[in-house]
């Protein structure tokens, strides 16, 4: 009886959504601010990824709640799991295969995402796909090897050094330009390395924030 | 060039159909095993090194994608295989020997 | 066209059978497709980015986690009574 009635709302919901979605004209001539970021997207900032120039510079501060939201979650997992009980089934010592091919992947993974978020302005990328990259470089390594692990003090520091940075390049922005978040560095040309004033730094460090974030996630899921 | 690089994609993905139709019918998780990792990877490398050939300027990437592809899709065929021992998933009724028993020491 | 509709329905079918079943490792893995047909998907639609962050973060790093979860739980969902 209660699939029924949850089958026929799920109907009703879709075809609500369906009829809402539909009417709206994607790509004509009404959209007036999606016209003024096309248009003038790479004059204003530098940068020649415009998704980048959106996230970082026009709406950088709800890439800040973004931030925090992911902060909330990785403390809410730490606060459920502190005095968990029951260990589940052991994990069985790994074989030579695994061990040997975890050892050589783990620095091709890590330098693969550390090339995603580094060159986040000039090809689809960024901070958050980097950061989820390096973690599962992470991952593999503590399959390999799961007696042996990295430092949880050092990837605790990591991680809030990077949301602090983050915090302070924005107040230096409202110091010296007037509000919080502005770009103070120079622009440079287009499509080089160096160009786009604080955005590369600031993809820098959401990269290895939330690399570091998820690493800790799965650290404390192993143990 | 173009013609070679197109010759190649297509045989690789005669061997991505015949890898899907085995996994199929065989009857049993370690032959599927077999199946699953040989003609996956032949497959995936094949295609895009096909890709590579047709555009020349692509070629060394695709050739490194293909060499990664090639290191770490039987090491996790390898570990899935060593898991569904450990857990107890019983071979099958033609099986002749199994030589897993000389390493249970 | 009719390439993207058939991956439309398998994408369905799958959440639709991913609720149903019982035994959760399976559930999991069947949801680790949905999310792979979505990224594929997304790239269809010209953008790249959120293809992206869709395959790493939903395909593998989510079904990593939820296998960590059923290990430290049970594996098989009982019959909840029906009033």
């Amino acid at each position: 009886m209660k699939k029924i009635i949850s089958f026929v709302l799920l109907v009703i919901i879709f075809i609500g959504i369906y009829f809402a979605v539909s009417q709206i004209p994607y790509g004509k001539d009404k959209m007036s601010v999606s016209k003024h970021y096309l248009n003038n997207g790479v004059k204003e900032n530098g940068a020649s990824n415009i998704v980048t120039s959106v996230v970082l510079n026009y709406r950088g501060f709800d890439t800040l709640g973004e931030l925090t939201i992911l902060f909330i979650g990785a403390i809410g997992l730490g606060v459920v799991l502190f005095g968990f009980e029951t260990k589940g089934k052991d994990i069985k010592s790994p074989s030579l295969i695994l061990n040997a091919g975890s050892t050589f992947l783990f620095p091709f993974i890590l330098l693969f995402g550390i090339y995603i978020f580094i060159h986040g302005h000039l090809s689809p990328g960024g901070g958050f796909q980097g950061g989820a990259v390096i973690a599962s470089g992470f991952l593999i390594s503590y399959l390999g090897y799961p007696k042996k692990r990295i430092s949880e003090k050092g990837i605790h520091i990591v991680e809030s050094l990077g949301g602090t940075l983050f915090i302070l390049i924005g107040l230096l922005g409202l110091l010296l330009g007037g509000y919080f978040l502005s770009n103070i560095l120079p622009k440079g040309t287009v499509n080089t390395l160096v160009s786009g004033g604080i955005i590369p730094l600031l993809y820098v460090l959401i990269g290895i924030k939330v690399g570091a974030e998820l690493a800790g996630i799965i650290y404390k899921l192993m143990e | 060039m173009e013609s070679i690089g197109m010759a190649v994609t297509g045989f690789g993905t005669i061997f991505l159909f015949l890898g899907g139709l085995g996994i199929l019918r065989l009857p049993d998780v370690y032959n599927r095993l077999q199946a699953g990792t040989k003609c996956t990877t032949l497959g995936a490398i094949c295609t895009i090194i096909g890709v590579g050939l047709m555009e020349p300027q692509w070629f060394w990437k695709t050739l490194l994608i293909a060499l990664f592809i090639l290191l770490t899709n039987p090491i996790s065929n390898h570990a899935i295989g060593r898991a569904s021992k450990n857990s107890g998933v019983p071979l099958c009724d033609k099986s002749v020997i199994d030589k897993t028993e000389d390493f249970k020491k | 066209m009719i390439f993207i509709t058939l991956l439309i329905i398998i994408m369905l079918i799958g959440a639709i059978v991913s609720c149903i079943l019982k035994d959760l490792l399976s559930a999991v893995i069947v949801g680790g497709a949905v999310s792979l047909i979505a990224a594929i998907l997304f790239y269809y639609l010209q953008a790249p980015d959120v293809a992206m962050a869709e395959a790493s973060i939903g395909a593998a790093l989510t079904t990593a986690i939820f296998v960590f979860a059923i290990n430290k739980t049970k594996r098989l969902e009982e019959n909840e009574e029906n009033n």
